[in-house]
């Protein structure tokens, strides 16, 4: 893997210079602000919309943590997914890479270097968000003690290694943005769809991303989550593994 | 011993024969000059050599190392310059160059001591510019710099001054000649008076094939013709030459305008002895004679047609 540390560190600083972690860490940090702060506003939301509207029971920190995960893996990652399908293509359009790899840089290095510097920036903005989430859920609700709290986020964690590794494979694929990107929702559908076949139910990988509130209510238990974490890391390390190899052929 | 030796390549691209058991040597130490129409295949070969793309037959060696598609041995003996050079806007050229040699592996030091070299050669030391605000002629030469920055074997060179004004071509091609004593130069090109500018060994492809090569000087003699030109005084003394016999037999190649006549010939030494002759004989004093030499220009067009 000739080279990999000297791209790994390009890649940083590309990323901090062209906005991507910040725009990234903006988007996480205010899901992490807002789940909390819209789930304690809500009552009066409702009652401000409609007077005769009422919430069953009063908000508390659970609301908080459901906020939280479908923001987290609805927008959250999505904005993931837009910012770094970008991450090849203008290198392939512009023939930026085909000067460096002429010098020696490994093909090798290149895909892990991408993978590496966006799941580091991924796991920052991920975790920063989880820790606003949960100072300001503390702050609202001092006298709730919930369980499995970081487990149900190490899941979530999890899925964004899966998203990255499937994008990366499409940005291998394929030469433009809007492709590996439109790739990257294709293989998750198709995930979610065979999910729904009734032996697979138990495997779906996509059970980490839905569940998460459920694990903290008490709804789901830790074991449920295994083998779907399992299947999630097979997929991330095959993905990996097959852009590898598609990204010696490919001609740059 | 030759730097680069290409062995029967060949190309096709969505059904068209892009290269055609395409053969080249390009000795030591020479500066070659690459020449084709737009399309012929210039950068297809050379991408090739650089292991960029696959050929569909055939062999290419670089130093005797044979060239492999995808992770090659033979590029660290490659310094390459493709037609547009790319890089990354945001950083400065002293950061680029940091890039490579953190890329190739070379200590901190030596690094700065080659980056601050080369960058002195090709007149960008004193550049605070990020590369997004370059120029294109800016961009190309930092592109030799990046290219040179391995101290390559072979220095690859795809239409380095095609896309340059008249300025930023002199420049790259005082570049090209100044590092000619230590490396290389293999560069295509369609511009022929660059190459008769800088290049000692020339291969002309067309059709896929190289259909000329050689030495500048072997070239011109084998291919092509000279010519000469006589200018005289009045239109009278013109006649007068053009009415001798000796002369008939050149006359139906022969190109006029005004007084001027040029004589086209592959044997141009039997021509001037006849034309000195014819001129003592008819008491003829032209104002003016010139052996033309064959441009690389006319010889092209010969043989591509």
């Amino acid at each position: 893997m000739n080279g990999y540390a000297a791209f790994l560190k390009k890649e940083l600083a590309e990323n901090l210079k062209n906005y991507r972690f910040l725009i990234l860490f903006a988007v996480f940090l205010i899901f992490g602000l807002t789940s909390p702060f819209l789930a304690r506003l809500m009552p009066e939301i409702l009652a401000a919309v409609d007077a005769d509207m009422q919430m069953g029971s009063a908000p508390a920190a659970l609301d908080a943590w459901e906020q939280f995960y479908k923001n987290i893996s609805g927008v959250g990652f999505s904005a993931l997914i837009i910012l770094f399908g970008s991450c090849m293509s203008g290198e392939y359009s512009r023939g930026t890479l085909a000067l460096l790899v002429t010098k020696g840089l490994s093909r090798r290095a290149v895909i892990f270097a991408k993978y590496t510097v966006a799941a580091i920036l991924m796991t920052a903005c991920y975790w920063a968000g989880f820790l606003a989430a949960y100072c300001y859920t503390a702050y609202l609700w001092p006298d709730t003690t919930l369980s499995h709290v970081f487990t149900a986020a190490f899941y979530l964690w999890l899925i964004g290694f899966l998203y990255l590794s499937i994008l990366l494979l499409g940005c291998v694929i394929f030469k433009q943005t809007f492709t590996s990107i439109l790739f990257t929702g294709g293989i998750v559908a198709i995930i979610s769809l065979l999910g729904i076949v009734e032996p697979l139910t138990k495997f779906n990988p996509l059970l980490l991303t839905s569940k998460n509130a459920e694990l903290i209510s008490g709804a789901a238990s830790v074991a449920e989550f295994f083998m779907p974490a399992v299947i999630a890391i097979a997929i991330t390390m095959i993905s990996l593994w097959l852009a590898t190899i598609l990204f010696d052929g490919k001609q740059l | 011993m030759n730097v680069l030796t290409i062995q029967g390549l060949s190309k096709t691209f969505g059904g068209q024969k892009i290269l055609d058991n395409l053969d080249m040597a390009v000795p030591e130490g020479s500066v070659f000059g690459f020449i084709g129409q737009n399309g012929a295949g210039k950068t297809t070969t050379m991408k090739m050599v650089l292991g960029l793309l696959r050929p569909d037959q055939g062999e290419i060696s670089v130093c005797n190392e044979p060239v492999h598609f995808g992770q090659t041995k033979t590029n660290p003996y490659i310094g390459y310059l493709p037609d547009v050079p790319e890089f990354y806007d945001y950083m400065a050229p002293a950061r680029y160059l940091a890039l490579c040699g953190e890329i190739v592996g070379l200590s901190k030091a030596e690094t700065q001591r080659r980056s601050e070299e080369l960058l002195f050669l090709v007149g960008l030391s004193n550049t605070k510019k990020t590369i997004g605000g370059f120029s294109r002629g800016m961009k190309q030469r930092l592109g030799i710099a990046q290219a040179l920055f391995t101290r390559p074997k072979l220095l690859i060179c795809d239409e380095p001054t095609s896309a340059l004004d008249p300025v930023g071509r002199k420049e790259i091609l005082d570049i090209l000649r100044k590092i000619s004593g230590t490396t290389t130069v293999l560069f295509s090109t369609h511009i022929l008076s660059d190459v008769e500018r800088i290049c000692d060994h020339a291969a002309l492809l067309n059709q896929g094939k190289i259909v000329v090569g050689g030495t500048l000087s072997e070239i011109k003699a084998l291919h092509g013709h000279e010519s000469l030109l006589l200018e005289f005084s009045t239109d009278d003394a013109l006649h007068t030459f053009k009415s001798q016999v000796a002369i008939q037999p050149l006359l139906d190649t022969a190109e006029e305008k005004g007084n001027e006549i040029v004589l086209h010939s592959p044997e141009m030494e039997k021509v001037q002895h006849t034309v000195f002759r014819v001129l003592a004989e008819a008491a003829l004093c032209p104002v003016k004679i010139e052996v033309l030499e064959p441009s690389l220009e006319s010889l092209f067009l010969e043989v591509i047609r």
